[in-house]
């Protein structure tokens, strides 16, 4: 699996942290995000994808 | 937009502080943007479709300014998303800005940090309700614990003093005032004065808070308006009052009015808990109108061309119920496959507090399940009183453990 974020256009929101916080943080000088593991491992796919889709500016992009 | 004869007049009816108008249904299947009369007697678009609200709040055609706000149409005679504002030419800046500078305090990280702190204060609520209100085995939630926990939350993020608690209280509720005519505008003035006070007082010593980091921010950045710095900490003490509150009550009356909700709880506090905060988020529905915006040009969507600076009234209650996105959509379901809602927004707007917000609503309802598990309603749904503002809720929460 691959995951690509969009400093661009993160607002800060969090929400990835919540559903993979092995995979997404929040950098402490702006809260935006930061990619703690642009690989995971497969079995992480639904949490991933999740975070993906609660995103609230569509700034995380997952492919297999 | 079809004549005003056709036009519906918000708010729409509902029949308890749980559910909504039956005619969000009809509305969501047959005019998902509909023509309507605000409150405040004016022109605005009302949007009830998850699919449309989601799509109009990520939509950077809309905003919350105008370019005349003297001739936009004005929502309610609340205080508060009552109309435009901030500056039609610069408000995708100023609010990049905005959010910048507030994000890394409201991170989840930063949150989760708090959540030890939450609990204890949660604990000694729960302690003194149970102890002052001994003798009768009934006490009101609302006071004892729904109100006090995030209001002490905001207080020590901003930096405000407790003890001036009761006057900020009274400024959000009659700011959010939808029966009180003029008042409203008139709290707002008095709680703008009030954080004028408050800024001034902490300029000679700044310390680790929100409103230290603003006022320095402000101090460094000459395009960081002054009127606007106070304004948003107003706006913060605000949320931090009318968002969270309003929710326990709501997510504790979704729990108590079905055995069945609750005993699930009780029964799994840690494991339970999550899905259920999530659950309230999306039936919760508090005020009976939605998220204010102003169209930047002309839009064609849903069968209706939107005119540059018209209003839309963005239901976020009515898309987390739209059937066509979740099954048995009135359902009170923490088990249901559907994870995403609207209720902390969508978008560039989206919730600042949310995790905040979270973090709170999981330690009160896994302390409460923990530590009240016999805990009903002292009171039917029906005759609590419901608060007369745009936010909503419950103005007592009678819930007795015997």
């Amino acid at each position: 699996m691959k995951v690509v974020v969009d400093q661009g256009k993160c607002v800060g929101a969090g929400q990835c942290v919540l559903a993979a916080d092995d995979v997404f943080d929040q950098r402490d000088d702006d809260g935006l995000v930061d990619l703690l593991d642009a690989s995971p491992p497969a079995e992480r796919l639904a949490d991933v994808r999740h975070a993906a889709a609660v995103c609230p500016a569509s700034a995380i992009a997952v492919s297999e | 937009m079809s004549i005003d004869a056709e036009r519906l007049k918000l708010p729409l009816a509902r029949p308890n502080v749980l559910d909504l108008a039956p005619l969000y249904e009809v509305l969501r299947r047959e005019a998902p943007i509909a023509p309507v009369t605000t409150p405040a007697g004016d022109p605005a678009w009302l949007v009830t479709r998850y699919e449309e609200v989601r799509l109009l709040l990520g939509d950077k055609r809309f905003g919350r300014s105008h370019p005349e706000p003297e001739k936009a149409s004005r929502i309610s005679t609340a205080a508060v998303q009552d109309g435009p504002t901030g500056e039609y030419a610069t408000e995708e800046a100023d609010h990049t800005r905005m959010r910048r500078l507030l994000t890394p305090a409201f991170s989840a990280k930063r949150m989760r940090m708090l959540g030890d702190n939450m609990e204890e204060l949660v604990d000694a609520c729960i302690d003194q309700l149970i102890a002052e209100h001994s003798s009768t085995g009934v006490a009101d939630l609302h006071h004892g614990l729904a109100f006090p926990l995030p209001v002490a939350m905001i207080c020590r993020l901003l930096g405000v003093p407790e003890e001036d608690n009761e006057k900020f209280a009274s400024l959000s509720e009659r700011m959010a005032g939808t029966e009180i005519g003029e008042e409203a505008h008139q709290a707002r003035e008095e709680f703008f004065r009030y954080m004028v006070g408050l800024v001034e007082s902490k300029r000679g010593a700044l310390g680790e808070d929100v409103i230290s980091d603003l006022v320095r921010a402000q101090s460094e950045d000459p395009s960081f308006d002054y009127v606007e710095m106070v304004r948003l900490c107003v706006g913060l003490l605000f949320a931090g009052h009318e968002t969270t509150v309003n929710r326990i009550g709501l997510g504790v009356l979704f729990l108590l009015t079905d055995r069945s909700r609750w005993d699930a709880l009780v029964a799994d506090p840690d494991g339970r808990v999550d899905a259920v905060v999530e659950e309230v988020m999306r039936l919760g529905a508090p005020g009976d109108l939605g998220l204010l915006r102003y169209a930047r040009e002309d839009v064609d969507i849903a069968g209706v061309t939107i005119k540059a600076g018209d209003a839309l009234v963005l239901s976020t209650n009515a898309a987390n119920r739209d059937a066509s996105v979740y099954s048995e959509a009135e359902e009170f379901n923490p088990d249901r496959p559907e994870r995403t809602h609207l209720g902390f927004g969508h978008g560039a707007h989206f919730c600042i507090g949310a995790s905040l917000a979270r973090t709170e609503l999981r330690v009160v309802f896994a302390a409460l399940a923990k530590r009240l598990p016999s805990m009903r309603l002292a009171k039917d749904l029906d005759s609590l009183q419901v608060r007369a503002t745009l936010t909503g809720g419950v103005a007592e929460l009678p819930i007795t453990w015997r």
